[in-house]
């Protein structure tokens, strides 16, 4: 019975990462951009939720549709005025473009910091569990891995099933043949970079309730959303879903037999073996091709 | 892709380095009947140690501005300039490094927590200027051959101290020990796991953790599974937390549950809500007590921040009190008096007369327990000094 508590556990915190790093990959399979704003852009999201909640008193979850718009708007500010203007061809491109997003974290880091303090804030929200059994559900666990699978499953069917979803994905498969096919590139890099701020945005308001954020959390959050669509295959949408299970089922698993320190090594010790064995991730949507 | 992986290791770490270049921060100097005693330090303003770091500036910043309305040392204002070291103790020791050389500032105050102290503890004794370390509480500091370095707060090995004989009279045995992955915790885990050994208590569930842990669910099972009737959290303040959050959510609740570092900011209970009721922690300084000046120290300090000090902001507070005093009887800028000066101790401050031995490490700090009741945190022990009862069951509720 404990191994089925450490696997729901592993399944619900699957939830929750999936919902964080699908938009690095909407990103990604777009715009060729590895977004490394993305776990700021989730931690300030996060922060900003605690504000709305203890100044004006909004319940969290009115919040996202507040916290979504907004960052929309500013995801595509930010790709119009900045991202727009980088040359994305080649090795300079790519390091350019990485660099913009570390300084938009920095950017964004340092504004959350005057706005609300450097300190970790959480919200006592959705703290307690659903029993079935023998079996606990951690509700806040619970209501992200469902807002996670609800929000990917619009996502992906919006990208394979709608005429402004498929544009967006047949920008990302090739840019110029979009582009022959009369389809605007550039309005599809701003719609995802946009999205995908919005999606960053959204994760944060429901990561706060589970675990104390604070504005410099960003930086591991990346590395983790990183780590979830790399084993995934990058820019791979069903991929991610196996990545997220691995994640979250191995941390649940190993933090209860070898302890917190290997929980947090995990991320990182996946990454290496990710790079050095499969480079291209375990790419569901190639297996089923 | 493996191209793609290599970019982004390459600016992974140009990331780092530009989060290690900290912006600085510094109090005007002022002028007074010579030039200013030029005291210099980093604090973790930013990172995981930030929530207790900056109570302690806080205190150090208002003790500084106390003296000087009232005439400075020795006829001459005192400046306090400081770094943010991020909670990072290599920048810590760059940040030493830099006012000792370009800033050459008079004094070092230290930086918050043993282990970014630990770091830096051998620039003061290289450059033989005087350190007054209100954020380290780890004894090894303050051993030969460090001989410029003088703490103001308690043993890392005496924190919640009081908790598992109090455990033992209540006919608790199950142990658990959570502790986090630094200096400070794991001095403290050390010395209650040895406690609770020559108590004759089980230790059922023992883990040491890094951060940032994204959801401490499997440790709250562990401890659940283990039947721990005692939690000692060896933590600082996101994990202490996090530790919280996740016992409710597997819904355990043992009969006693104490945190070292963390629960007094006023932050944690706005977190946590009803279930920081019951929780236990360890403080060396109280608002309540008797100790010279703390009474206005508690007032002007809600005035000017508008929060209450907590014992961290007492031992920055205190920190300048200790240096200010021990220049003003050495009668000059001279290290070597200074520090003799010092170590005849018998320095009056608000956590109480401090005294120490030769190699700076603070005699006789006392620490007290506290505990969320209803909403409130209220000093519990020692009994003669307890403003309620020690609340057994945790309620968490």
């Amino acid at each position: 019975m404990l191994i089925l508590q450490l696997l729901v556990n592993g399944v619900l915190l699957a939830g929750m990462y999936l919902l964080m790093a699908q938009s690095l990959n909407l990103i990604f399979g777009v715009m060729r951009i590895v977004n490394f704003a993305q776990g700021t852009m989730i931690a300030v999201a996060g922060l900003f939720t605690v504000w709305l909640a203890t100044r004006i008193g909004l319940n969290p979850f009115l919040a996202i549709p507040i916290v979504f718009v907004a960052m929309f708007w500013i995801g595509a500010i930010v790709e119009r005025l900045l991202l727009r203007r980088i040359t994305l061809r080649g090795t300079q491109g790519e390091l350019m473009t990485l660099m913009v997003t570390f300084g938009i974290s920095f950017v964004l880091i340092n504004v959350a910091l005057k706005a609300w303090g450097s300190e970790y804030v959480s919200l006592p929200y959705l703290q307690s569990s659903w029993r079935l059994g023998p079996i606990e559900f951690a509700k806040s666990l619970v209501i992200a891995g469902a807002f996670g699978t609800v929000l990917s499953a619009a996502l992906f069917s919006w990208l394979n099933f709608t005429g402004s979803g498929k544009a967006l994905l047949a920008t990302s498969q090739s840019r110029i043949g979009a582009g022959t096919c009369g389809i605007d590139a550039g309005r599809m890099s701003t719609l995802a970079f946009a999205l995908g701020s919005a999606l960053a945005a959204a994760a944060g308001t429901v990561l706060v309730l589970v675990t104390p954020l604070g504005p410099q959390s960003g930086n591991d959050l990346t590395i983790l959303c990183f780590v979830v669509i790399a084993l995934g295959g990058l820019g791979d949408y069903l991929g991610a879903i196996l990545g997220a299970l691995v994640v979250g089922v191995a941390q649940s698993v190993l933090g209860f037999y070898l302890g917190g320190n290997v929980q947090v090594l995990l991320p990182y010790i996946l990454l290496i073996l990710i790079m050095l064995f499969i480079p291209r991730g375990l790419s569901l949507s190639r297996l089923a091709r | 892709m493996r191209r793609r992986f290599g970019a982004l290791a390459l600016a992974a770490v140009a990331g780092l380095v530009f989060a290690a270049c900290g912006g600085t921060a510094a109090q005007p100097s002022g002028t007074g009947g010579g030039p200013p005693i030029a005291l210099g330090g980093s604090i973790s303003e930013t990172g995981n140690l930030s929530a207790d770091a900056t109570y302690e500036l806080q205190g150090i910043q208002l003790a500084v501005e106390q003296i000087n309305s009232k005439g400075g040392v020795l006829g001459r204002r005192l400046t306090f300039k400081y770094y943010d070291d991020k909670s990072d103790a290599g920048t810590a020791v760059r940040l030493y490094q830099r006012l000792i050389t370009q800033d050459k500032v008079n004094f070092l105050l230290g930086p918050y927590s043993s282990g970014i102290t630990q770091a830096m503890a051998s620039i003061p004794n290289k450059y033989q200027v005087v350190s007054v370390d209100a954020g380290a509480s780890l004894p090894t500091i303050f051993k030969a051959p460090n001989k410029y370095n003088f703490s103001d707060v308690a043993s890392s090995e005496t924190y919640i101290e009081q908790v598992l004989p109090i455990a033992k009279q209540h006919g608790l045995n199950k142990v658990a020990l959570l502790v986090f992955n630094s200096a400070f915790s794991l001095a403290c885990g050390a010395a209650r796991k040895q406690q609770a050994q020559q108590l004759g208590m089980n230790i059922v569930y023992e883990n040491t953790y890094s951060l940032p842990v994204p959801d401490f669910s499997s440790q709250a099972l562990g401890i659940k599974n283990a039947g721990a009737e005692v939690i000692i959290g060896c933590t600082y303040y996101p994990d202490a937390i996090g530790i919280a959050q996740a016992l409710n959510r597997v819904g355990y609740k043992p009969t006693m549950f104490a945190e070292t570092v963390g629960p007094p900011e006023a932050g944690f209970v706005k977190t946590l809500g009803p279930i920081a009721n019951g929780i236990i922690t360890n403080t060396q300084w109280w608002p309540s007590l008797h100790t010279p000046g703390n009474s206005q120290f508690v007032s002007s300090f809600k005035s000017k921040y508008g929060i209450d000090p907590d014992y961290h902001a007492a031992s920055g507070y205190a920190a300048v009190q200790i240096l200010a005093e021990g220049i003003r009887r050495a009668g000059a800028i001279d290290q070597n008096k200074v520090r003799a000066a010092l170590l005849k101790g018998n320095i009056p401050t608000v956590q109480g007369t401090w005294n120490c031995d030769q190699y700076g490490l603070p005699v006789g700090i006392k620490n007290y327990l506290a505990q969320y009741q209803g909403g409130v945190m209220k000093l519990v022990y020692p009994e003669n000094v307890a403003e309620a009862p020690i609340q057994i069951p945790y309620t968490g509720a």
